[in-house]
Parts: C-alpha cells; sequence; structure tokens
C-alpha cells in the first residue's frame, strides 16, 4: 500500500511502476547482440543529426548553379569542352570542395544539408505513422479479441479488407487526391498499416484470454477495463515494442519510394526527393543517387538489427 | 470442400467489391476531372474549353450524381464493359491487354529467381548451422531484406548499365517477350525486384528448417537407416515447407502491389504498374478501378490458392 | 548363459559440449546383449538411458555431441567408428529404435504406410513390389483392425496406442536382430500397456529377437525383462537378472529405488523416497556419484570412483561395500 496513492476521488492510483531490475535483465541481454547494439548506435546517431542536424547545416533548399554537380570531397570530375579556336578539347578538373564535403546536386544543392534534412523527415515520419498504425492496431486487436462474437467478426472482416487493398497504391491515390504533404503521408501510412499489428495483437490476446491468470483475476471479480489494461497490455507490451522497431523500416522506405516516385512534400527534402533528382543524374552525378540510398540502406539496417536484437531478449526461449 | 471453396469465393467478391468501392468514391470525389488532360490539346488549338468539356462529360455521363456513375459504372462492369481510358483513348480493357504481359514477366521471373535460389541457401544454412557459411548467409539476408529495391535497381543501372555498359539503361519494348534480348534486358530487374524476397525467403527457409530439424521425426528418420539427402529433404524440408507456403503467397501478394510498381518505374518497364501511375495522375478512374480491381482479385486468388495447397501439403487441415 | 552375446557396449562416454559446459550424459556405461535377450536399462529421468540407446546408433545431434570413449561392438563391428554408409545400412535393418513418444516421433504429413514401406524400401529394394503387403501382415501382428485402412492413414487420425503399435511395426519392419524401445509405454494408457507388453513378449519369444527396454518403470522390468541394468548419472551401477534386481538389490541406489516401490500390504503415511536429487550432468560429483545421497556412504567413496564388482556370478555391481580390500570383510 505504500507505493499506492489515494487519490482525491478516493480511489486507489497506482503509481506507473517500472520494474528496474527487469528492465536491467532484457538490456543485459540486448548487449549481448553485438549488431543490435550497432544498430541502436546508429539510430541514436541519427536521431541526433535529425534533431540538431538542420540547425548547424544550411539551407537544404538552397539552389546555386554556380556550383551544381559538385563531387564529394575526395573525388573529381572531368569536364570536355570543344574549344572552336583552337579546334582542341580543354579539359577541366572539378576536385570536391571542404564547403560541400558530400557534394551538391543538378541544382547546386548541398547534398550534406538535404541528407541532414532526410534523416529528420525520415525518422519523422517513421515514428509517427508506426506510432499511429500501433496505437490503432493495439486498439483494435485487444477490443476484437475482448469482444469476440459478432464484433470481433466484423473487426477481422474489415481488417482482410484493408490488408487485401493495394496498400502502395492507395498510399499513391490518397496522396494525389488530398495534395503531397507530410501530414497526409504520415496520417495515411498510419491508417493503412495497422492491420498486422491487430490480427497479431488479437491472436496473442486471444492465446492470453484463456491462460490461468486472467481466468484468476475474473475469478476474483476484476472489472473488463482492469483485465485489458492491468494485465492484457503489459503482456503483449514486449510485443508491441519488437512489432515497432520493425515496422518503422517499412514505414521510412515507403515514404521514400512515395518520393521517390516524385509524390513526396515539395516543402520538405527527404532521402527519397533526393533520390528522384538522382535518378536522372546518374551518368553525370552518381553520388546525389547513392548517398541518400547508403543512408536509407544504413537506417532500415540498423532497425532490423536493432528490433531482430529486441526480439530475442524479450523471447524468454531463444538464447542471446 | 467444395463449400469451402464457394464460400471463399463469395467472400472473395465481397471484399472486391468494397475495395472497388472506396476506390471509385476516392477518385471520384478528387478534384480533378477525367477529361481535364484530354481537353488541353484542345484548349492548345484554341477552342472552346468549356463547351467540349461539358459535352464529354454528357457523352460519358460524368456530370450525372456520383451514386448514378457508380451503378452504371457497377453495371457495365457485369456486363464485362470496363470502361474507357481518357488518358489512353482506348476502352480499359484493351490498355490492360496490352500491357499486363510485362509485369507479368517481371514477377513471373523474380519470384522464380528468389524461390530458387532463397529456399536452397536457406536449407544450406540450416543443414550447416554455425558455419562461415551459415554466417554469411545470415548476413547477406538481412542486408537484402533492408536495401530498398527502387535503390537497388538504380545502383544495377549506374554499375551496370552507366559504367560498364553491360545493359541498356531502359527497357525496350521493341524486342519481342519471348526474345533472348528481352531476357537479358530483364536481369536487371529481376535482380532488383528478386533480392529483397530472396534475402527473406534464405531467413524464414532457414528457421523453418531449424524449427524441424531438431524434431523427433528426424531422430526416427535417422533410425530407419534413410540417407541423409532423404532425411533433409524428405522429411524436414516437407514439414518446413509448411510455413513457407504462407510467407511466399502473401509476399507474392506484397510484390504485385508494391515492388513492381517501383521496378517498372525505375527501368522504364510499360507495365500495369506505370499504367496505374499514370492513370493516377491524369485522374483516369476508369483504369485505376479496373487495375485496382485486377490486382485485388489477384491477391484474393493467391489467398485462395495458399488455403487449398495447405490442405494438400498439410494432411492435419481440413477446411469445413 | 551359453546364449551368444549380440551386443556389446564398453565403457561408452558421451558427452554434449554445451555453452554452459560439458554435460557428461552418458559416462561410462558397459553391458552386454546376448540373442533373443531383453536387457532392461532402469533409470531415473534425466540419468542418461535414452542418450545410451542414442549413442548405439549415434543418433544423438552431433554437435553438440560426442562420443569421447568406448566402443559399441555389434558382432564385433565398433559402431562409434564404423563409416556412416556402413552405420547406415544397420540402422533400422540389424538394429531399430521404438521412441517413447509416437506423436512426434512419426512425421506428421506422410502416412503410416508411407513411412513403413520408406524403411523397407530402403533396406531392401527388390522387395519393392511387397512392401505394402508387409507393412500390412506388420500391422495386424501388432493387432491393429483393419491394417490396410490403417496404412492410409496420417498419425493425427489414429489414437495413440494405435501410434505406439504402428511405431513398433515400423521398427520391426526389416527384421531387426535387436529392438531398441526408449520408454515405449511412457506416452499411452495402462491398457495399451498391457498390451503393448504383450506383444513385445511375443515377438522376443516368436522371432529370437533381443530388446534393450528402457524405462524407469521398475513394474515393467519386472513383466518383460530378463536382465535388468541400473543407470545412475550416466553410469552403470549394477547388472543382473531380473529377480535378483527386484529380490536382494546390492547396490544402495537399487535397494532405494526397490525400496521406493509402493507396496499395498505395507501401512505407510507417506511414499518412500530417495533423498536428495539427480546430479547435475554437468557437475557430476567426485568419486561415486550416488555419494551424496547414499545411506551407507563411506570416506573412501568421496574420493575414489568404484569398480563394477562381481557379487554374485550374475549380479555386477558398482560399490565399495562389496569390496573386500575396502571392507576387510569376506
Amino acid at each position: 500500500m505504500s507505493e499506492e496513492k489515494i487519490s482525491r476521488r478516493g480511489m486507489i492510483k497506482k503509481p506507473v511502476y517500472i520494474n528496474r531490475r527487469l528492465v536491467r535483465y532484457y538490456w543485459d541481454r540486448l548487449k549481448k547482440n553485438k549488431l543490435s547494439l550497432a544498430g541502436l548506435g546508429f539510430i541514436v546517431f541519427l536521431a541526433l543529426l535529425g534533431i540538431f542536424g538542420p540547425f548547424l547545416a544550411a539551407d537544404p533548399q538552397h539552389v546555386d548553379f554556380d556550383i551544381k554537380n559538385l563531387p564529394p570531397l575526395g573525388f573529381s570530375t572531368q569536364e570536355s569542352i570543344y574549344d572552336i579556336k583552337t579546334n582542341t578539347f580543354a579539359t577541366t578538373v572539378n576536385p570536391g570542395r571542404p564547403d560541400h564535403p558530400l557534394g551538391t546536386d543538378s541544382k547546386g544543392r548541398d547534398m550534406l544539408s538535404m541528407l541532414i534534412s532526410g534523416s529528420r523527415i525520415s525518422l519523422l515520419v517513421g515514428l509517427l505513422a508506426t506510432g499511429i498504425a500501433l496505437f490503432l492496431g493495439t486498439f483494435l486487436g485487444v477490443l476484437s479479441a475482448y469482444l469476440g462474437g459478432w464484433a470481433d467478426n466484423l473487426l477481422m472482416r474489415f481488417t482482410d479488407v484493408m490488408m487485401t487493398f493495394p496498400f502502395f497504391l492507395l498510399l499513391v491515390l490518397i496522396v494525389f487526391i488530398f495534395g503531397p504533404s507530410l501530414t497526409i503521408i504520415v496520417i495515411v501510412i498510419g491508417l493503412t498499416g495497422w492491420t498486422g499489428a491487430a490480427r497479431l495483437i488479437r491472436s496473442e490476446a486471444l492465446s492470453l484470454r484463456t491462460r490461468d491468470f486472467i481466468t484468476a483475476s475474473k475469478a476474483l471479480g476484476a472489472s473488463d477495463n482492469r483485465i485489458i489494461f492491468n494485465h492484457l497490455i503489459p503482456n503483449v507490451a514486449s510485443l508491441i515494442i519488437v512489432m515497432a522497431t520493425l515496422s518503422i523500416p517499412g514505414v521510412i522506405m515507403a515514404e521514400a519510394a512515395l518520393s521517390f516516385i516524385g509524390m513526396g512534400d515539395p516543402m520538405s527534402t527527404s532521402w527519397g526527393t533526393i533520390l528522384n533528382t538522382g535518378q536522372h543524374s546518374l551518368d553525370t552525378a552518381w553520388w546525389v543517387a547513392v548517398e541518400p540510398g547508403i543512408m536509407l540502406f544504413l537506417t532500415v539496417l540498423s532497425f532490423n538489427f536493432f528490433g531482430d536484437g529486441l526480439r530475442d531478449a524479450f523471447d524468454p526461449k531463444a538464447s542471446v | 470442400m467444395r463449400n469451402y471453396i464457394i464460400k471463399r469465393l463469395i467472400y472473395s467478391i465481397i471484399i472486391a467489391w468494397g475495395i472497388l468501392t472506396i476506390t471509385f468514391i476516392l477518385l471520384r470525389v478528387g478534384p480533378t476531372s477525367p477529361v481535364d488532360r484530354y481537353i488541353l490539346n484542345i484548349a492548345a488549338r484554341g477552342q472552346d474549353v468549356e463547351s467540349v468539356k461539358q459535352a464529354i462529360e454528357a457523352r460519358y455521363g460524368l456530370n450525372k450524381p456520383i451514386t448514378e456513375q457508380y451503378f452504371s459504372y457497377m453495371a457495365n462492369l457485369l456486363q464485362g464493359n470496363w470502361g474507357w481510358s481518357f488518358s489512353a483513348s482506348m476502352p480499359v480493357l484493351e490498355l490492360i491487354g496490352s500491357h499486363w504481359i510485362y509485369s507479368f514477366q517481371l514477377i513471373l521471373l523474380a519470384t522464380i529467381f528468389a524461390i530458387i535460389l532463397g529456399v536452397g541457401l536457406g536449407m544450406l544454412a540450416a543443414v550447416k548451422q554455425n558455419t562461415k557459411f551459415d554466417y554469411a548467409a545470415s548476413i547477406f539476408s538481412f542486408i537484402g531484406i533492408s536495401i530498398p529495391g527502387f535503390w537497388l535497381g538504380l545502383m544495377l543501372i549506374l554499375v551496370f548499365a552507366v559504367y560498364l555498359g553491360v545493359f541498356k539503361t531502359y527497357y525496350d519494348t521493341n524486342y519481342p517477350i519471348w526474345s533472348l534480348e528481352n531476357l537479358k534486358q530483364l536481369i536487371l530487374p529481376v535482380m532488383a525486384l528478386g533480392i529483397g524476397e530472396l534475402a527473406g525467403y534464405v531467413r524464414y527457409t532457414r528457421s523453418a528448417m531449424l524449427d524441424n530439424l531438431r524434431k523427433e521425426f528426424v531422430t526416427t528418420a535417422r533410425a530407419k537407416g534413410l540417407p541423409e539427402r532423404t532425411v533433409i529433404g524428405k522429411h524436414v524440408l516437407r514439414n518446413a515447407i509448411l510455413p513457407l507456403v504462407t510467407i511466399i503467397m502473401f509476399d507474392l501478394g506484397s510484390v504485385v502491389f508494391g515492388g513492381a510498381y517501383l521496378t517498372e518505374i525505375v527501368f522504364g518497364i510499360p507495365g500495369l504498374g506505370q499504367v496505374s501511375f499514370n492513370a493516377i495522375f491524369a485522374n483516369d478512374y476508369a483504369v485505376v478501378v479496373a487495375v485496382t480491381l485486377i490486382g485485388t482479385f489477384l491477391v484474393l486468388f493467391i489467398n485462395l490458392a495458399t488455403d487449398l495447397l495447405y490442405t494438400y501439403l498439410d494432411p492435419r487441415i481440413r477446411y469445413e | 548363459m551359453a546364449a551368444k552375446t549380440i551386443l556389446e557396449v564398453k565403457d561408452l562416454k558421451t558427452w554434449f559440449y554445451t555453452r554452459r559446459g560439458i554435460v557428461k550424459a552418458v559416462n561410462g556405461v558397459s553391458f552386454t546383449l546376448d540373442e533373443g535377450e531383453c536387457l532392461c536399462l532402469v533409470g531415473e529421468s534425466g540419468c542418461g538411458k535414452s542418450v545410451t540407446a542414442l549413442s548405439i546408433l549415434r543418433l544423438f545431434d552431433s554437435p553438440p555431441g560426442k562420443i569421447v570413449e568406448g566402443k559399441v561392438l555389434y558382432e564385433g563391428l565398433d559402431l562409434t567408428t564404423c563409416a556412416m554408409p556402413l552405420l547406415r545400412s544397420i540402422r533400422g535393418k540389424d538394429i531399430a529404435m521404438v521412441f517413447q513418444n509416437a506423436q512426434s516421433a512419426l512425421n506428421p504429413v506422410f502416412t503410416i504406410g508411407d513411412q513403413i514401406e520408406e524403411q523397407i524400401n530402403t533396406h531392401m529394394p527388390h522387395h519393392d513390389r511387397n512392401s505394402r503387403q508387409k507393412a500390412t501382415a506388420l500391422l495386424e501382428e501388432m493387432k491393429i483392425p483393419e491394417a490396410a485402412e490403417a496404412l492410409k492413414m496420417y498419425p493425427h487420425q489414429m489414437s495413440g496406442g494405435m501410434k505406439q503399435r504402428a511405431m513398433i511395426a515400423m521398427g520391426l519392419s526389416c527384421d531387426p536382430r535387436i529392438l531398441i524401445a526408449d520408454e515405449p509405454t511412457t506416452a499411452v494408457d495402462v491398457t495399451i500397456r498391457a498390451q503393448i507388453i504383450y506383444i513385445l513378449q511375443e515377438l522376443k519369444a516368436r522371432r529370437n529377437m533381443s530388446i534393450i527396454f528402457i524405462t524407469h518403470d521398475l513394474s515393467l522390468v519386472r513383466e518383460i525383462g530378463d536382465r535388468a541394468a541400473v543407470v545412475y548419472a550416466g553410469k552403470v551401477v549394477e547388472i543382473a537378472p531380473v529377480e535378483h534386481i527386484l529380490n536382494k538389490p546390492a547396490h544402495p541406489y537399487t535397494i532405494g529405488l526397490i525400496s521406493c516401490l509402493p507396496d499395498i500390504s505395507a501401512d505407510l503415511k507417506r511414499l518412500p523416497s530417495i533423498p536428495g536429487n539427480t546430479p547435475n550432468p554437468i557437475d557430476i560429483p567426485s568419486g561415486c556419484p550416488f555419494h551424496p545421497r547414499c545411506p551407507s556412504v563411506m570416506d573412501i567413496c568421496r574420493t575414489v570412483e568404484p569398480e563394477m564388482l562381481n557379487i554374485s556370478g550374475v549380479q555386477i555391481a558398482a560399490c565399495h561395500l562389496y569390496d573386500a580390500n575396502v571392507t576387510g570383510k569376506r
């Protein structure tokens, strides 16, 4: 009782209680997976870059045609110009410049600044859309499992329809209709991406529902709310965390793909937008297509490594 | 069994109808009209835009209330009339008929490539668990899963087409479908589309094989004096294939809808993906609805096929 | 006995190299098996009797398992070192195994017929056409009704007892000379158990087949066994004819096991049990592995491992109590 406070309405209020020892145990298990730690490290780096980078970097949208297609530092491009007077080819060598360490694109925009801006967009879209999707998925999954009967049936049939819907086509369609903005993209991915989570959480909750400790608390007269929030949700929490980590890369890729086909938010620079530019200058400025792709790849890889390690850390049967 | 199939077919039709309706509504409440693109030409010739637009809209019934349009579209569809494409100026069915083969060949080849190599590598990795080969396969599959397919496509073009000049940078429709040249120019797209799938299959096959390699019936099979190739290739694989079928079939759906579209855009393959994107941008609703519908039916068909295949593969499962 | 020795296991050690240490599952098992004899391997769960059975045909997972020492001589051929193809031709043909849990030991996606015929076809290729007839005959021998129909069934369509009998039929399909039965009655109920024991007794008599019967149930030993080997912590601690084991056990562990058998006539408040737990196979006690639980423990037991001592010609036990040099008696 000492840890519980009596609220003004006279109800027992439980403080948010985090089992430090359990967190410690999971962290110790996670630590053994070096790839997972490396993934986490890169995600943290990316987050810092996304939060603070844009204040330090130059304007990613600044166009300067004088310095277009500058190669990254350490590389150089050759340009041959036919000189009519001397009837020869004059070859000029353009080396990379320290003020644009990763080069510039075909409009002279600084690659480094654009990549930093892109990391902010990718993480933002990834986290927000996954958040919406998982919230919806968990809510509908637990609800469906708990209600059972026709409500469960209806919800699951609706999930079937959503799952069968050509996801990417729907995305393009809605973004085309409502106009390309980050908000729309986040909402659409969030509103369409909950199906897998709902199904998984539902089946997990269903199997939990028949377990003895739930039966026990029912026998003790616990209310539905109490069972859902005190027993079901905490028991699927690790599942949700793992699912979040593993669905973020899919969202990031979807946003990148959308921007890549020219349906990204024109007001912001994401990795997909840069790739779109780079696609058309593969022969003159390869780095414009290579650099954002590497960032995208490393981000997705990091989330996959980290999520995989998390799953093993949470799985009591897995040996780490 | 027959009742089950009939039930599933009816169910599929209902889902397809739901998706059709959502797509139709999304498109027809959109801000642009299907004739906008069409009348640009007329405007350029200096004719009176508004009267022409009204004439066309009247001719195709676009000025009627949306519900009436919807019902007449449905009535037409049931009679096998898929509507008229404004942007391509031909019946939708004809448009699809002349483009589907490009998507089909790409998806078919990529799937075959991914399944054969992926399942093969996954089996090898499981049998050689914890060897160098296993680790290499594991790293490869992580990389393959994390690499965005459309970026991989760009990189393949950059290296093999732009720098090495082994392949053309764009898909050439002049080659007949069954020619060797066509097969050659499909190598890069198939790799771009297939490697992600392949990597996933390696991972799933490996874990499904490992799950079953430790089962008791494997010891029984060995105790019977069966050669190792029968033990692995028959007793283990036949059980490991069960979860794989679900995953591969599910994946096929996402390939049809996601990866293949993007691959078509990167390589300029004039398949249904490009057709539908162009149609979205032109607000050519009949085409979009038709393509969505075909894709949906394909996925529903794949789902049904999976279930039926499952009853064949797993004698424990019987549908009522 | 005049019967010919068919299988000899000599000081067998099968260790598993795991991350937590070396699991000495089998740590020096020796016994012989005569033609037409039924030898029971008795012991608590985790004592290494199943791994012993698996080691005879090298069926344990390797890695992590490895036979570090010892021999398994089948008609003079060492099965622990012979080439794999040769061993494979012996598995299922000369020496067959029946597992504890037919539910998981049968492959769920093939019919019983497939699984039996597969074995026949592997070892007797020219019998191809007869394999179905042979499988039917085997199931009939196992007293499975409508054998021809049963062949077309999948394991999940059969009852537990039917599965176990089908499993035995599979073991017998190539007329093996030795049948290793690893707790074949644990997973079935009492009536089926009686049936299976009856079938095994009949088979032994009719086919002059040798049986290694692994069990933790001493009442079964009485019914089926000719001789019994008591296994403790990966070692055989006593071998003797069944009557000796049951009526005048020598090793303190065997004595403990026998006294744990419930006796209807005795009026007991509590069931007797051996104090303490079976040793952790990673960390086996020094000296005699049973010494921490032994009621008649001596100083020497803690340091010196006892050898197998001949007690009464047919009875052999590994205990210092019977060593004249130690006790100074006899």
